[in-house]
């Protein structure tokens, strides 16, 4: 397959983060079609490695620029060469919600499961995923760019081209289900990273950007490590910062449950 | 001197004119750079604590001014939950976002807000409340069910019989108000149907009625011109003649209006009334020469001679009734109000205006006219004896002089009634009872607000003392919280209000599998953190901060009201500070108010309490103007009866029939300034000019009867009639000024006509004495003297405890002094005048 091709990046992953693509139109220049730029670009934000952990830093910055922090431990884990995915989400900060965890199965082709753990009140409740665009804990990041948004959701056109990028125009299957029109995604053409993503509303402006500031070589893997989300409406932005990050840790499919809610891997979790 | 200006005028009209045709080019050509401010807000210097609270709390909470649309439908038996008004909604919610101005991102809506329920078993969600129309009667009603059960939109965006709906669209500032409802009437326009539309809200009622005051003046002060100029025709016979007031009356608003916007003033709600005010007083003015010249042109037949003859018997009144009223107008720009020193420089500057045309606009205007066009003209003494008018006047008049005791203990009787109508008096104001009942904005307000729990926002910030302990995520603090709210619902005057408490009870509830035994407030300060982390993961986390600052050292608890009333507001504050009182909080906090409808008590109880004490204060600078003029305390007092009378008189039926001292009411009070003193001055110097004529009063009285009382009634009749019309317009303040012209003109000229003779027959000395450079060497005139000034002094320092001085103030009391002196001076110029007159 081509992805093999390109440097074994299918078996690669990251998460967190945005960008994903579908059918399309060839691009002379690149001689890629736009579906497997989307594709690829799907795999580098979500699905390298097997598993993974990472620790992340985000600083929500309002319009008057009054700052709330969350630190959060992130797992993820494959289920084989699937779309399938697990999550696990645990809160460092800010102190009082310590403890409180997510716990996500990513399906393909329908809603997630999502479970939430609130220690304070001793509570482990279901959370309907049907809709993804919802913020991630206040942040301007919504549930979609933390797990990702399938690429057969869209549909997707390779726009435009040059020795930098890729720009794809993503048009969402089902209009419906989302607050955006259309997006525009500027993939990196060396490492197929999603450096920018650009919102439109449905009177075609531009209301939100995700945009990657800092990508690093993690074990053979280009790992974004630093991005920001900017919600023009509001004037807020959040930055997040991913720390620690390692590939490949050997985490074991049965962390992803229930039961792990109340009694978080400390192993795994740590700061 | 004075002859000269006359004989300037008569001998050059045509320089006269052309003098006043360039003025008031310039002064037309001033209005190219007019800014218009129809913010009553703006009655607040724009450092006052509470706008700059209001500002920073909208700033810090992310809040807006909004306008209330209402969607009702009664005819459907599910109210507006039906697809078809939904979608309507859905639709007309789209359109409103894209209007210009509009927040779209803070517009509160059915179609625009995020709920948090009970989804599958074990199961919460966040979802949007209505992310597209639903399809059938079944969906509608579920979305009914979900809205009335979330605290967040019942009784705000749903009412609770799920009549109707509101839609909350926040605008980026309040003087763009009317503009946006404009284009939210027209994108109504398509979806006419069982549903009715009303389009309501505090900053909307403001800026339309800034708005509608302008349209309401272009079509009121030239009707009210026509109507007196027909009543004038009516009288005089002559249009020629007739059209000279009216001209004198645009010439000097023109001018007047020229000299505000140039010197950079903005037209201000206050000060568009300035016409209104300048027209009645050009136009009593002129009356006065105009009745004159008619009677006394048939003696002569030479229209100079006569007009030369009439300005100099009026003189002396003409310049007393200028220089009290502009006494009284500088005055009022005493009080710390920046719109009403405007106001009263500007009417004072063009009454003083006035008086110049008086002296060279007309001499110089007759002059021009030809003698034949006065061939009809005029009446004789003979004619003036035999008319019916005549008939009436002759008979009150003799009954005043005779039966003085009578009239005297029917004043004192009206007086003690007036006073037991003042006690009654209600000071209360609302800008939406600006407009008449039927007005749309007002039955808006109406219907609205009972549906829901209220169009009018205040807001009480709490502000923690220690800043760093996120007090407002303790449990005891929110129940606190959510007490108050509770205890002021029970109290009535709170329709709805919400705040930080409301959100985590209600996410408690959700995340506890909807059970009711949750619908509280968690035990624990990490149970409150975690529930509103939970709420922060919806579509829209910001939703929070409209409540509280991310450092929980700040609250904001956002109440509706569903009345604009002071009264009302001042109410609810009472009741929340006893509840502190009676309730100590928790943690040590501080709290203040904000919201329009709170800012709207504080600058109106400003306004009203503040143009009461400037009513009292003119009164007094009034008075002691008289009694410089007059040489005579005593006489000073007589002089002020009739327009006391009318004050009192007024207020008294104010509070008798129940209708609210408001800021309308507040400002024309200041007409009786500019108007009542006005018949006085020409009474007694009429009347003092007759009796040194004839030597008693017996004989004086029986001319007065002719000469100033025609002119009097007629002045009475000409405006009160001519103002007539505005009790049609929509706006009440112009209403009240209808009211206030008949209530002052009737009176004023009543009580000039019935008190002034009836005073005077019971003591001639009281006005008829030499005038004396001594007179304060008597001691009860000393003394009177003294407490008069006294009164005037404390009157300016009340005035400006605390105030700081301005070039307006510094002006005006400049002015005021000057006028005292000027008074003082032309009061002697008197005797030589009368002397020469007379001869």
């Amino acid at each position: 397959m081509v992805l093999r091709e390109k440097g074994g990046i299918v078996k690669k992953i990251g998460f967190l983060l945005v960008m994903f693509l579908g059918v399309g139109l060839t691009n002379s220049y690149a001689q890629i079609s736009s579906d497997e730029v989307a594709e690829k670009a799907s795999h580098v934000s979500y699905y390298q490695g097997k598993d993974g952990r990472s620790l992340a830093h985000m600083v929500i910055t309002d319009a008057q620029g009054r700052t709330r922090e969350r630190k959060m431990a992130i797992l993820r884990f494959n289920i084989g060469e699937t779309q399938e995915q697990r999550y696990y989400v645990y809160f460092h900060m800010p102190a009082d919600v310590k403890g409180m965890s997510y716990v996500v199965w990513k399906h393909a082709g329908r809603d997630d499961d999502r479970w939430l753990y609130l220690p304070a009140l001793d509570l482990v409740r279901r959370v309907a995923a049907s809709d993804k665009r919802s913020s991630f804990a206040g942040s301007n990041f919504l549930y979609e760019d933390v797990s990702g948004r399938s690429v057969d959701l869209d549909k997707h056109e390779l726009v435009d081209s040059d020795e930098s990028f890729y720009i794809l125009e993503n048009t969402p299957k089902d209009a419906g289900q989302v607050e955006f029109s259309f997006f525009k995604v500027w993939v990196d053409v060396k490492n197929f990273v999603p450096m920018k993503a650009e919102y439109y509303n449905k009177e075609g402006k531009l209301y939100r950007i995700v945009e990657v500031l800092e990508v690093k070589d993690i074990q053979g893997y280009p790992t974004i490590a630093k991005m920001k989300a900017s919600d023009l409406n509001s004037g807020a932005q959040t930055v997040a910062e991913f720390l620690d990050v390692t590939y490949d840790i050997g985490l074991s499919e049965d962390i992803f449950t229930e039961r792990y809610l109340r009694n978080p891997p400390r192993q795994w979790i740590k700061e | 001197m004075f002859d000269k200006m006359i004989n300037f005028a008569l001998r050059r009209p045509k320089v006269v004119f052309a003098i006043s045709a360039v003025l008031t080019v310039l002064a037309m050509a001033q209005f190219l750079r007019v800014k218009i401010d129809t913010d009553p807000e703006n009655m607040l210097r724009e450092n006052e604590f509470v706008r700059v609270f209001h500002k920073e709390v909208k700033k810090e909470f992310g809040l807006y001014d909004y306008i209330v649309l209402g969607v009702v439908n009664e005819k459907d038996k599910d109210g507006v939950f039906n697809p078809r008004t939904l979608e309507k909604v859905y639709n007309l919610t789209d359109g409103i976002r894209k209007i210009d101005g509009v927040i779209a991102y803070e517009l509160m809506s059915l179609a625009n807000k995020d709920d948090i329920r009970q989804g599958d078993v074990g199961e919460v969600v966040f979802k949007w409340l209505m992310d597209k129309p639903p399809y059938s009667q079944e969906d509608a009603l579920k979305i009914k069910e979900r809205a009335l059960a979330n605290p967040m939109f019942y009784n705000t965006l749903i009412s609770e019989d799920a009549k109707a709906l509101a839609i909350y669209v926040p605008i980026k500032e309040k003087n763009i108000s009317y503009k946006v409802s404009k284009s939210i009437q027209s994108i109504l326009k398509p979806y006419k149907g069982d549903e009715q539309y009303y389009l309501t809200g505090l900053p909307l009622a403001e800026d339309a009625f800034g708005k509608e005051m302008f349209v309401q003046m272009g079509i009121s002060a030239p009707l009210a011109m026509i109507v007196i100029f027909f009543l004038m025709l009516w009288f005089f016979k002559h249009v020629n003649l007739v059209l000279i007031p009216i001209a004198m009356a645009m010439n000097v608003v023109i001018l007047t209006m020229g000299l505000m916007v140039g010197l950079g003033f903005p037209i201000h709600i206050m000060s568009s009334m300035i016409p209104i005010f300048l027209l009645p007083i050009c136009v009593l003015d002129s009356i006065h020469i105009l009745s004159d010249f008619f009677e006394n042109y048939a003696q002569t037949r030479n229209k100079n001679k006569t007009i030369t003859h009439v300005l100099k018997t009026l003189f002396i009144p003409n310049l007393f009734t200028s220089i009290t009223t502009m006494a009284g107008f500088f005055s009022l720009s005493f009080a710390p109000i920046p719109p009403v020193q405007a106001f009263g420089v500007f009417v004072a500057v063009g009454v003083g205006m006035a008086w110049l045309a008086t002296v060279f606009f007309i001499p110089a205007y007759v002059s021009l006219m030809k003698e034949e066009n006065f061939k009809n003209f005029g009446v004789t003494h003979e004619e003036l004896k035999a008319g019916l008018f005549s008939r009436f006047l002759v008979g009150i008049g003799r009954f005043t002089v005779r039966r003085w005791r009578v009239v005297l203990a029917g004043t004192v009787l009206i007086i003690g009634v007036s006073f037991y109508g003042i006690s009654k008096i209600q000071i209360n104001d609302n800008p939406t009872k600006w407009f008449a009942k039927r007005h749309p904005i007002r039955v808006a307000d109406i219907v609205l607000n009972s549906h829901f729990g209220g169009t009018y926002s205040a807001y009480v910030v709490f502000d923690a003392n220690d800043k760093g302990a996120e007090v407002f995520k303790e449990p005891a603090m929110l129940s606190y919280i959510a007490g108050l709210q509770e205890y002021l619902q029970k109290k009535g005057d709170v329709g709805k209000s919400t705040s930080l408490a409301d959100i985590t009870k209600k996410v408690h509830f959700e995340l506890m599998g909807a059970d009711n035994a949750y619908y509280s407030i968690p035990k624990t300060k990490p149970a409150v953190a975690q529930c509103l982390l939970s709420f922060e993961n919806s579509h829209k986390p910001d939703d929070l901060y409209h409540f509280v600052t991310p450092d929980y050292s700040r609250l904001n608890l956002w109440l509706q009201l569903r009345s604009g009333d002071n009264q009302v507001m001042a109410r609810v504050q009472k009741d929340t500070e006893r509840f502190f009182k009676e309730n100590p909080a928790p943690y040590a906090l501080t709290h203040n108010w904000s919201g329009l409808t709170y800012i709207n008590m504080v600058w109106q109880d400003r306004m009203v309490v503040g143009m009461l004490w400037n009513f009292i204060g003119s009164f007094i600078i009034v008075l002691l103007m008289m009694t410089l003029l007059l040489r005579s305390v005593l006489a000073g007092l007589v002089a002020m009866m009739p327009m006391t009378v009318t004050v009192l008189f007024i207020y008294g039926f104010l509070g008798l029939t129940g209708k609210e001292y408001d800021m309308p009411v507040a400002v024309l009070s200041a007409l009786t300034l500019g108007l009542a003193v006005d018949f006085a001055i020409h009474f007694i110097e009429r009347a003092k000019a007759l009796y040194r004529e004839k030597g008693n009063w017996q004989e004086a009285s029986e001319e007065m009867f002719l000469g100033p009382y025609r002119a009097i009634l007629r002045n009475a009749l000409v405006i009160s009639i001519g103002f007539l019309p505005l009790f049609v317009s929509p706006l009440v303040p112009y209403n009240t000024v209808g009211f206030f012209m008949f209530a002052i003109m009737l009176f004023a000229s009543m009580g000039t006509l019935l008190i002034l003779p009836a005073i005077v027959s019971a003591h001639p000395g009281v006005i008829f004495y030499e005038p004396s450079n001594k007179f304060l060497r008597s001691c009860p005139q000393c003394l009177l003297m003294s407490l008069v000034i006294a009164g005037a002094v404390a009157y300016i320092l009340v005035a400006y405890t605390g105030a700081k001085w301005n070039v307006a103030s510094l002006a005006a009391v400049f002015s005021v002094g000057a006028l005292s002196v000027v008074c003082f001076s032309v009061s002697k110029l008197r005797k030589c005048f009368l002397n020469k007159t007379t001869k």
